[in-house]
């Protein structure tokens, strides 16, 4: 693919760029719905355009359109809404459609695991954190955000900068695997417990310590004079 | 057949994302949810070369960053906890001092 196509990408990121930045919250924002206008446009323009052109011809599955911008706009809406609770609720529409996108590519067994361990862990766990914490009404430090220009500027840098490598990179055609026939769990339980095993028990034993240091580092030292008492 | 070329521009956009969530937002507990965000994107792209290469390393990886995903969110969330204790607020600007 040629370098000049890549100016397309560079433009249609741009402006879901400023739309962004436009959406970020701050004390007197305005031009908002112009923001949302920008950014949902620019971010369907570049999908469409350049899976398009990656393509090539090969064809590509509908619902990974609707997956792929599905993900992409509820994590724009968690980074950008006011109130943390919904912003951990727009997460688990986000890994919800991510895992429609590994059922699309063939990881029946990862979207499982995703959602089981995502939406039904680790967002409990930070929505657990925020009742915990979170004043009733909106705070100060939730409606307006710090230097959102300059945050969307290393943002698009960076975007722009992989999507151009992978616009301007010769891809091959993926090498075309039949799917597994005894099923995808049990391919990829074969492949983490032969070539992966010690790193899957190094992973147990990560979970441990991180477990036992969590408890560590919440106690109170009243916790500890009350136990040692009793 | 949809190219893995294609997962990896929904990979990058995910991970710019949770980026600029982290780099902008003041709010402790958002912040970490942006990392959340990246995280996704690193997945979605771990699949895809998985998939271009034609084994099964990229979800086996995948498995392992969700161990990480998991980790991550204890240790951030139990240190969430001991910031709020310490003042009774989730502002990110509340530590300033501790830049140095």
């Amino acid at each position: 693919m040629k370098a000049e196509l890549a100016y397309g990408v560079y433009a249609t990121l741009f402006a879901a760029a400023v739309g962004l930045v436009l959406l970020c919250p701050r004390a007197h924002g305005r031009y908002a719905r112009a923001g949302a206008v920008l950014a949902i446009g620019g971010v369907a323009l570049l999908l469409t355009d350049l899976t398009g052109r990656l393509a090539a011809g090969a064809g590509i599955n509908g619902f990974f359109y609707v997956f792929a911008l599905l993900a992409i706009l509820s994590a724009g809406r968690v980074i950008t809404t006011t109130r943390p609770v919904y912003a951990a609720l727009y997460l688990v529409v986000t890994v919800l459609a991510v895992a429609g996108l590994l059922v699309l590519a063939e990881a029946e067994f990862l979207a499982a695991a995703l959602v089981i361990v995502y939406a039904g862990a680790i967002v409990v766990t930070y929505v657990f954190v925020i009742m915990l914490a979170q004043q009733s009404r909106a705070t100060e430090y939730d409606a307006a955000t710090r230097e959102p220009t300059a945050a969307v500027a290393a943002g698009f840098l960076l975007t722009a900068a992989i999507c151009g490598v992978i616009a301007q990179t010769r891809w091959t055609d993926a090498i075309v695997t039949t799917p597994a026939p005894e099923g995808n769990t049990v391919a990829v339980a074969s492949v983490l417990l032969s070539t992966y095993a010690i790193s899957l028990e190094v992973a147990g034993v990560l979970l441990l310590v991180a477990i036992v240091g969590a408890i560590y580092i919440v106690r109170r030292d009243s916790d500890i004079q009350e136990a040692q008492q009793t | 057949m949809t190219q893995p070329s294609c997962y990896m521009v929904v990979g990058a956009i995910l991970f710019g994302l949770g980026l600029v969530g982290f780099l902008s937002r003041r709010n402790l507990i958002v912040m970490f949810l942006s990392t959340e965000v990246m995280f996704q994107g690193v997945l979605v792209n771990l699949v895809a070369f998985g998939r271009y290469h034609g084994n099964l390393d990229g979800q086996a990886f995948a498995m392992f960053l969700l161990v990480i995903a998991a980790v991550e969110a204890a240790l951030a969330l139990a240190l969430i906890v001991v910031l709020f204790r310490r003042q009774a607020t989730l502002d990110a600007e509340a530590w300033r001092s501790m830049r140095g």
